[in-house]
């Protein structure tokens, strides 16, 4: 048996020597046939053509949103305040968010943030929970991060076009209830924890968001806030298990019916939206062309 | 209480305080539209009556959603309290501006009330109203000296022109 394969491999390295030979005296012949062919159009040597680049698609960045998505930032409060300074301040929001890359997230999805930090080891700190408020306008703009570590709550305020800010990952897009997650702190802590070896949740770039519609358990009162009133307008608390209904009967004398057919408070920004939108979709993709 | 320029700046607050409090203010206010929409031209307080305007005007917008629009109608019936008005606002009021995108009422100020109180008042109208003018357009004094030169020379011009026509 062991001799057999000898010789076939002795066969084999022959035929291989041979095929080897053929090979390069094709080679040979075939260089030189080009050659003789370039020689006789002009005498002119061969121009070297580089192998085309392999195309790398990076599958672990997420794709741009392709939503109709306007940032709540980009758009004004009603002021009396020249339009110029919005303009101004929109274009240099868009040179930021040229640089790093500020995804679509809502409050209630699961961010993580790197953050440049000179006392860290490695002059980076890495914090992730739920994205509990989204406040401020323009440059200004913030959004605070939830999270209980070691049992114990904490909240981080970030400042989105903030020069230390390094990377945003959304790990969980979604959006809830509600606009204004703070009842999270008097909720029991359950709701306010996100695992930090949580890996991103895959989420479509088209179609909506998906709501999540949990509603909280809270702790036993007095909260920080008195959110069975209606002017805070909470949604995601099961107040059925935390409140008697005299309570919440008594909770509706702050209603205030009057309020939504007050034209003096209405703020009408979906031309604002549309035109912003635009803009700001003309300016990024001017970026990714030269 | 710390007296300081910040009670004198409003920082952005646009409605005025009147009444008891707000529900006061928007009832008030109701009141005050609903006469003006029934009578198209009202005599009140200046206040009240710049207070009025706004909302007077973003009705007129409202109504011109049409009656079909359920917010428009949802408006009207809150802030016209008598209801046969309702058809009015859309029927007459609503058709009467169409044209005109935005300013639909005037305001014109009025000697203080005879009463105790002096209150400065104010008549608020809707543009287009059957009544005489409030305000009639002011003529020059014609008995000026420059008025009566430029009378002279508006008459030697007219006869200079016949003059050439009939030559």
């Amino acid at each position: 048996m062991a001799a057999s394969t000898r010789k076939l491999d002795k066969v084999m390295f022959s035929i291989k020597l041979l095929r080897n030979i053929q090979q390069q005296n094709e080679r040979f012949l075939s260089t030189s046939m080009r050659r003789l062919a370039e020689g006789s159009d002009g005498g002119k040597p061969t121009k070297f053509t580089p192998p085309p680049k392999p195309v790398i698609i990076d599958k672990t960045q997420s794709e741009a949103s392709l939503r109709k998505f306007l940032s709540p930032e980009f758009i004004p409060p009603r002021q009396r305040i020249n339009p110029l300074k919005f303009a101004i301040e929109r274009k240099d929001m868009i040179q930021r968010r040229k640089v790093l890359n500020i995804p679509e997230f809502y409050v209630g999805s699961v961010l993580a943030v790197t953050m440049a930090d000179p006392h860290a080891s490695g002059k980076t700190n890495r914090f992730m929970g739920i994205c509990i408020q989204r406040g401020g306008h323009g440059l200004g703009a913030t959004f605070v991060l939830r999270n209980i570590i070691d049992g114990q709550g904490v909240e981080i305020c970030y400042e989105m076009y903030s020069p230390r800010l390094q990377q945003l990952e959304v790990l969980k897009l979604e959006k809830r209830l509600d606009n204004n997650l703070m009842y999270l702190r008097d909720a029991l802590p359950e709701y306010s924890t996100v695992n930090l070896d949580m890996k991103p949740v895959p989420h479509s770039v088209t179609g909506d968001v998906p709501v999540n519609k949990t509603r909280v358990r809270m702790r036993p009162k007095p909260w920080s806030k008195r959110w069975e009133r209606p002017k805070y307008n909470v949604q995601g608390i099961r107040f059925d298990l935390c409140l008697s209904p005299e309570k919440l009967e008594h909770a509706q004398k702050w209603a205030e019916p009057w309020r939504e057919y007050d034209m003096l408070k209405e703020y009408d920004t979906t031309a604002l939206e549309e035109r912003f939108l635009k803009e700001v979709q003309t300016e990024m993709s001017k970026s990714t062309s030269p | 209480m710390r007296v300081n320029i910040q009670m004198l700046i409003s920082h952005g607050r646009v409605a005025r305080k009147m009444g008891l409090g707000p529900e006061s203010r928007i009832n008030m206010l109701r009141n005050i539209l609903t006469g003006l929409v029934r009578h198209e031209r009202i005599e009140t307080t200046r206040g009240r009556a710049d207070e009025v305007r706004f909302y007077a005007e973003k009705l007129i917008d409202y109504a011109k959603k049409g009656d079909t629009d359920e917010k428009a109608m949802k408006m009207a019936n809150f802030w016209l309290t008598e209801k046969d008005l309702i058809p009015k606002l859309f029927k007459v009021l609503a058709p009467r501006f169409e044209t005109q995108p935005k300013a639909y009422t005037r305001m014109a100020r009025i000697p203080n009330r005879e009463n105790l109180d002096k209150a400065a008042m104010a008549v608020l109208e809707y543009k287009g109203n059957p009544f005489p003018p409030l305000q009639t357009a002011k003529r020059d004094n014609e008995l000026t000296l420059i008025n009566q030169l430029l009378k002279g020379y508006r008459e030697q011009r007219a006869q200079q022109a016949a003059a050439k026509v009939e030559a």
